[in-house]
Formats: C-alpha cells, sequence, structure tokens
C-alpha cells in the first residue's frame, strides 16, 4: 500500500500533468513528436489533433479540481486501466484517475490508438506501467473505457475478487433555449458548437449529436442553415480526418435517410439535418449534427436520459437548472466547452451497467 | 388523376403484372412508380434531388434506407387510408418503424403467387402451422400476416382458421413441441403434406427442445424458413440449421425453403430448392441462393457511393419493390448481396461502423431506444 496522504497522492499527478504540458506546444520537440504520431495513428487531419489537444488535453487543471479528483477517486493496491480506441487525449485523464487511486498503475492503451499513452509513458519514466495484456489479482481495481459491448465482456470476464469501474458509451446533447438573445451572441454560441462538433472526430461520448431547439420547426430550420454554414467554414481551417470505410457507408445512409425524413444541409464533408418528427437517429461520427425543433425539450430528454453523457445549453438559464436536475449524471456545459469538463474523475458519470445490449 | 386514382391504376398493373398477363415492363412500371412517388412524397422527391445520376436506369432509383421508416412515416397517404401497420421487428433490434399499407390486395397477391411458386410442391392442399407467435389483431407483423395468408390459401378449405391457437405454435415457454408433434401425426394419417412456417431462432428452440429426437412427419413436409436470430437464440450457422432441422423432420434439405423478406418490402424472395416446386423447375437454385420475383430487382450496390456495383461484385442490397407503391419504391438495406447467375446470395448484414470509442453508435442506440 502507497502513503496514501493527500499530498503523496497529489504528487503522483504531478509528472503526468507537467508530460501533458510538454504536449500542448506544437513548436516543442515532444509536441512535435507527438503530432505526428497522433496523426498517424488516430486519422485525425494535422489540424484535428492540435485543436483536440488544445482544447481537450486537461494539463493545466485547477487545484479544486485536483483535490476533487483526489476526493472521488479510492485508494487502492493496484489500479489497472483498460483504454478505449481513439478519444486519444481521455488517455491522459484516464492514467491520472488511475495514480490518484494507486502508486502501482498497469495500462492496456488500445491497439488501435497506443500513441498518447506510450507518449505520456515515456515523459514519465517510472509512474506507470504500459502492458500489452493486463494481469489482473484479487483485490485490484480495473478502470474499464469503451462501448457497452465491450464492457459487457470485460464484466462478464473479471474475476469477482476485482473490482471493475466502467465507463460505456453515450452521447452529448445540446440544447438552445428560447430566450431573447443577442445575434452576436447566438453567433458565439454556434460557433462554440460547431467547435464541439469539430472535436467529435475523436468519437468521444461527451460530443453533441443532436441540438434541441425550444421553439417552432421554422426556428430550426434557420439555425440548421447558419450551423451548416459554420461548420463548412470551420472544416477549411479544420479539415475533417478519414473515416474508415464503414464509417463512411453509415454517413451514407445517414445522409439519404434525414434527407427523406427531412431537411438536409450540406455543412463541408458533413451535414446538420433537421426533422418535423421526434423520431430520430444518431448521426454519425464525419461532423453530422442533428436539430429538432420541440417546445418542450424536457418531455423529449425524458427517454434519452440514460444515454446522455454531456448537455450543454444556452439561451435560458432556468432551462439550464431544469436540465441538470433531469439529467442528474450528464455534465453540464456551454457551447464550446463541452469536451472539457472540469478534471474531478471520469468524464462519464453515470452508472454503468449493461443497460443497451443483452448480455 | 389525383393521388388515390392514380394509386389505384398503379396497383391494378402490378397485379397484372405479377400474373403475367400484361405486356408491361418491370422497367416501365417501376420508373412510372417512382414518377409517382416523387409528385406525392416529398421526401423521396429530396432524396431524387440528391442524387447525382444522370440516367432514368431503373437500378439508379434512389433506396429509401430502413432507418428513415425509424425516423419518419414512409406513406403517401395519410394514416386513415391505412388498412395495415406493419412494425419493424428491426434487423438491429432497434426501435421501430411502420411500413404502412394503403391497400393489402396487392400484398396478397404478390406474396400469394411468389409463395406459392417456391412452398408448394407436387402435394397441393398440406396443412399449414407456424412457428411463430399466434397473430394479433390487427396485425402488426408482416411475416404473422403473410404466415396467416398462406394457411388459408395454401389449405384451401373453407374450414381453416388462422387464428385458432393450435396453428401458432410460439409462445413465451417457446416452441409447443407436443402441439407439433400432434399435428404432424394427424397430417400423417390423414395422408397430407405438412408446411411449417417458423423464423430461424424458433427452429433453434424447436432442436434445442428436441434434443436428439425426431419429428414423425409426412415424407413431403416443407419448412420454409426465415429470419435471423435477432438475439432471440443461439445463433446458428445457415447450413448446419438446414441439415438439422431437416433431419429433425426426417426430410431431405431441398424440402428446408428459406425465405427473405423485410417489414419494409411488399414482396419475398425464395430458395428454389424445393423438388416439384414451380420455382425450382424453372431455376434448380442450389441451397443460399434466393431467386427474385418478376416483379422485385436486388441491385447490389457500393455502400459509400450507392452505386450499383459490377456484375458478381458484392455489394448492399437496395431492393425495387413493385409493390410498394403507396410507399417506397426502392429500399436501402445494409444487407451485403452478390448476384450468381440469374439468383441472390445473401451474405449477411454489413457490419455497422465498429464502435471507436466511447460514442454511441447509431446501432447501439437504436437497439437501446427499442429495448
Amino acid at each position: 500500500m502507497s502513503d496514501g496522504t493527500p499530498t503523496a497522492r497529489r504528487a503522483r499527478l504531478e509528472p503526468l500533468l507537467a508530460a501533458a504540458r510538454s504536449l500542448l506546444d506544437a513548436a516543442s520537440e515532444r509536441g512535435a513528436l507527438a503530432r505526428t504520431r497522433l496523426v498517424a495513428s488516430t486519422g485525425l487531419s494535422p489540424q484535428g489533433v492540435d485543436f483536440a489537444l488544445r482544447r481537450c488535453l486537461e494539463a493545466n487543471p485547477s487545484e479544486d479540481e485536483l483535490l476533487a479528483l483526489l476526493a472521488a477517486t479510492p485508494e487502492v493496491p493496484r489500479a489497472n486501466v483498460l483504454l478505449s480506441a481513439n478519444v486519444f487525449v481521455a488517455a491522459h485523464r484516464a492514467i491520472a484517475i488511475a495514480l490518484a487511486a494507486s502508486e502501482r498503475v498497469f495500462v492496456r492503451p488500445s491497439r488501435r490508438e497506443p500513441a498518447l499513452a506510450e507518449l505520456l509513458w515515456e515523459a514519465t519514466p517510472g509512474s506507470f506501467q504500459l502492458r500489452s495484456e493486463l494481469e489482473l489479482e484479487p483485490g485490484d481495481h480495473l478502470w474499464a473505457y469503451g462501448s457497452d459491448q465491450t464492457l459487457a465482456e470485460i464484466a462478464r470476464s473479471t474475476p469477482q475478487a476485482v473490482t471493475l469501474h466502467a465507463h460505456g458509451s453515450g452521447f452529448g446533447l445540446a440544447v438552445l433555449g428560447n430566450a431573447r438573445v443577442s445575434a452576436t451572441d447566438l453567433e458565439r454560441s454556434l460557433l462554440g458548437l460547431a467547435e464541439d462538433v469539430t472535436l467529435f472526430d475523436q468519437r468521444g461520448c461527451l460530443s453533441p449529436r443532436v441540438l434541441l431547439v425550444a421553439g417552432d420547426p421554422g426556428r430550426a430550420l434557420e439555425l440548421a442553415r447558419e450551423l451548416a454554414t459554420i461548420l463548412a467554414h470551420l472544416e477549411l481551417c479544420i479539415p475533417r480526418g478519414r473515416l474508415s470505410s464503414e464509417e463512411a457507408a453509415e454517413l451514407t445512409l445517414y445522409r439519404d435517410s434525414a434527407s427523406y425524413a427531412g431537411e438536409l444541409f450540406s455543412a463541408g464533408l458533413g451535414f446538420v439535418s433537421v426533422s418535423p418528427s421526434e423520431q430520430f437517429i444518431l448521426p454519425p461520427v464525419g461532423r453530422n449534427l442533428h436539430i429538432l425543433a420541440t417546445e418542450n425539450p424536457l418531455a423529449l430528454i425524458a427517454n434519452l436520459a440514460p444515454f446522455v453523457t454531456s448537455c450543454a445549453v444556452e439561451g435560458d438559464p432556468a432551462l439550464r437548472a431544469a436540465l441538470q436536475h433531469a439529467l442528474p449524471c450528464a455534465r453540464s456545459s456551454r457551447f464550446g466547452t463541452m469536451q472539457r469538463p472540469p478534471f474531478d474523475g471520469p468524464v462519464d458519470r453515470r452508472e454503468w451497467s449493461p443497460r443497451v445490449l443483452p448480455t | 388523376m389525383n393521388r388515390v386514382a392514380r394509386s389505384d391504376e398503379l396497383h391494378a398493373r402490378v397485379q397484372r403484372f405479377a400474373s403475367g398477363d400484361s405486356a408491361e415492363t418491370f422497367s416501365g412500371l417501376a420508373q412510372e412508380i417512382a414518377q409517382f412517388q416523387r409528385e406525392f412524397s416529398a421526401g423521396f422527391a429530396r432524396l431524387w434531388a440528391r442524387r447525382s445520376a444522370a440516367s432514368d436506369a431503373v437500378e439508379l432509383i434512389p433506396g429509401v434506407p430502413c432507418d428513415a421508416f425509424r425516423m419518419t412515416r414512409v406513406a403517401l397517404h395519410p394514416e386513415s387510408d391505412d388498412q395495415a401497420r406493419f412494425a419493424t421487428s428491426g434487423t438491429t433490434g432497434s426501435a421501430r418503424g411502420i411500413h404502412a399499407l394503403r391497400r393489402l390486395d396487392t400484398y396478397r397477391a404478390l406474396a400469394l403467387r411468389f409463395g406459392r411458386a417456391a412452398l408448394l410442391g407436387s402435394n397441393a392442399r398440406p396443412r399449414v402451422v407456424a412457428l411463430a407467435p399466434r397473430l394479433d389483431d390487427p396485425p402488426s407483423s408482416s411475416l404473422g400476416y403473410m404466415m396467416a395468408l398462406f394457411m388459408a390459401d395454401f389449405e384451401q378449405s373453407a374450414t381453416t382458421d388462422v387464428r385458432a391457437p393450435e396453428r401458432w405454435l410460439l409462445d413465451e415457454q417457446g416452441v409447443q413441441l407436443a402441439a407439433l408433434e400432434r399435428i404432424a401425426e394427424r397430417a400423417m394419417e390423414a395422408g397430407e403434406a405438412l408446411v411449417v412456417l417458423a423464423t430461424s431462432f424458433a427452429l433453434v428452440g424447436l432442436l434445442d427442445a428436441l434434443e436428439e429426437r425426431r419429428i414423425n412427419a409426412p415424407a413431403d413436409t416443407v419448412v420454409m424458413q426465415t429470419g435471423g436470430f435477432k438475439g432471440k437464440s443461439r445463433e446458428v450457422d445457415g447450413e448446419l440449421l438446414r441439415r438439422d432441422v431437416a433431419r429433425a423432420f426426417g426430410i431431405s434439405e431441398q424440402r428446408v425453403v428459406s425465405e427473405y423478406g423485410m417489414t419494409e418490402l411488399t414482396s419475398q424472395l425464395y430458395e428454389a430448392t424445393l423438388p416439384g416446386s414451380a420455382l425450382h423447375a424453372e431455376h434448380r437454385g442450389p441451397p443460399g441462393v434466393y431467386f427474385e420475383p418478376p416483379w422485385l430487382r436486388v441491385v447490389p450496390v457500393d455502400p459509400i457511393s450507392l452505386e450499383p456495383v459490377a456484375p458478381g461484385e458484392v455489394g448492399i442490397a437496395r431492393i425495387i419493390d413493385l409493390g410498394n407503391i403507396d410507399s417506397a419504391i426502392a429500399i436501402q438495406t445494409q444487407d451485403r448481396v452478390q448476384r450468381t447467375g440469374t439468383g441472390i446470395t445473401l451474405l449477411g448484414r454489413a457490419p455497422g461502423a465498429p464502435p471507436r470509442g466511447c460514442s454511441l453508435a447509431v446501432e447501439e442506440f437504436l437497439r437501446a431506444r427499442g429495448s
């Protein structure tokens, strides 16, 4: 067992945070190396990798956040981490949680996207160990991240004497209230949302896939048009990376389904869809967003609550409070900050259960 | 001519075409129905406007993805005109969509014509049962409705009661094995043939219940097998299932005939394996190869561009079904297919994008919302 004083646990985090800071500067040797390796492993564009690092890598959390992280994390003999593919910046937070939990940390990076975990390991010698396979022992804790299918398999195969902390899949929801705002403020909000959509190139669970607009369908159409324009412009600065052939096929079917069901606006390589019905399918990866107009966003989210990991609200403080109450486990934010929740524990605060897939 | 009159006229023409009593061509009728749908379906008009093809070739009619049925109503007529609403169970186990039909007579005519051709051998007037849940009222399952049609039509008896519980031999407890054995014995005693209409997962349940036993069934029993497993039973390889089902009934494997259909369609495809059937006489198809009726065409397309693939190459199935007059003439599926001679080989559902990271995959979301 480690020296479990808060000071000792806090000290274990510092090398990792320093390593993260060293990656932020594109001009530094480590920062340049990170960008080269991450572009190769993630499929994101160089600009996309840089944008994700700058916007999502929590290199400078506040002292309050770190204290909250320590308070929320149990101290354990051995902490194991099973990282998911992609959401490459997530490796940093996952390793930080494990270091807060134990001085003996074993990390199995994603086979498809091992680069950030490797970069952090190289910059923090001895801080944690990278493993190609985890060897779990009785009393171990395992933090696992991934799809619900993967987690269900892990839950089935993890020995009972190991404590599993599972964090599954979900999606982010953006909600625009109907309070009157200036054109400038609205434009700023939409740009923030477009940036959140752009960051979904990493395939993360906090990213917005659906925007609920309080009001009539005409307003939703207007916003869709505007968002499509902003996304197209943003794509010129931050090109979308490559999609797998399966993802490209999903995008094609989404395009045609959404086009049949409602209005579809081209947004660079992606799309913004609007449907008059409250039935929708989640837009796939590739810079897409579905917009729904509703007089009552609260009623609409009732069925979605188990899947919502983050909810960003603009335009109505009362609605924000009501949504926080309705989605107590979802991260609450403003547009433009959805993928940057406080560094106080796992981004996904829902209690995982194999609710999505039958096991 | 207004919408209803044009639709009625197209129904009549499609029924004539299906009966072989028409000089019209598949392409001509398909293009007319597509034109009709462009005029009366805003969704289809939008889809048509997006297509890049300059040609009017029937293969290039844009397909309405199955997911569209889950997002909106895919019908040219108002709900008040629905004669039937068939709910999708979802090949993804997903949120349900509805295929609304304004007229059922065309559905009946097309399903029966090809069903008879594929499932009736030399012995007419078989006894028909279904390894499926009892038919609800009104029918919400297109498969259940089709099975009831076959019961009434194949038996050609005025006393056939398609709602009789003893015809529907699947309930919450599983397959009613004893009831099936009784019916098979009665058919033997009466010198009648037996047709068993079943989903794949019900057949797996039957095999599990039988263990190594066999059913004492007529030698000319025919088993129609359809659908996937949808998480309702263990998955079994198609060839193995055919072999084991044939052994269980003591019949040749040729008498286990697979059907391919989906709620979003009006028509079905079948294997042409049953000796003595009209479809076998025409095609003599091997197991695993499905044949289209003359009023339906499968176009394998590239999953990304949705352009038809070269002959013999694998693509996902766009299905042009002349029966879908009031909904969507072309349905874009995610089922991988390959044209094999005059038939179609099914290669399973195209995998959705594999889950990467923690984002919720489209299919997971659909599945979860449907649960």
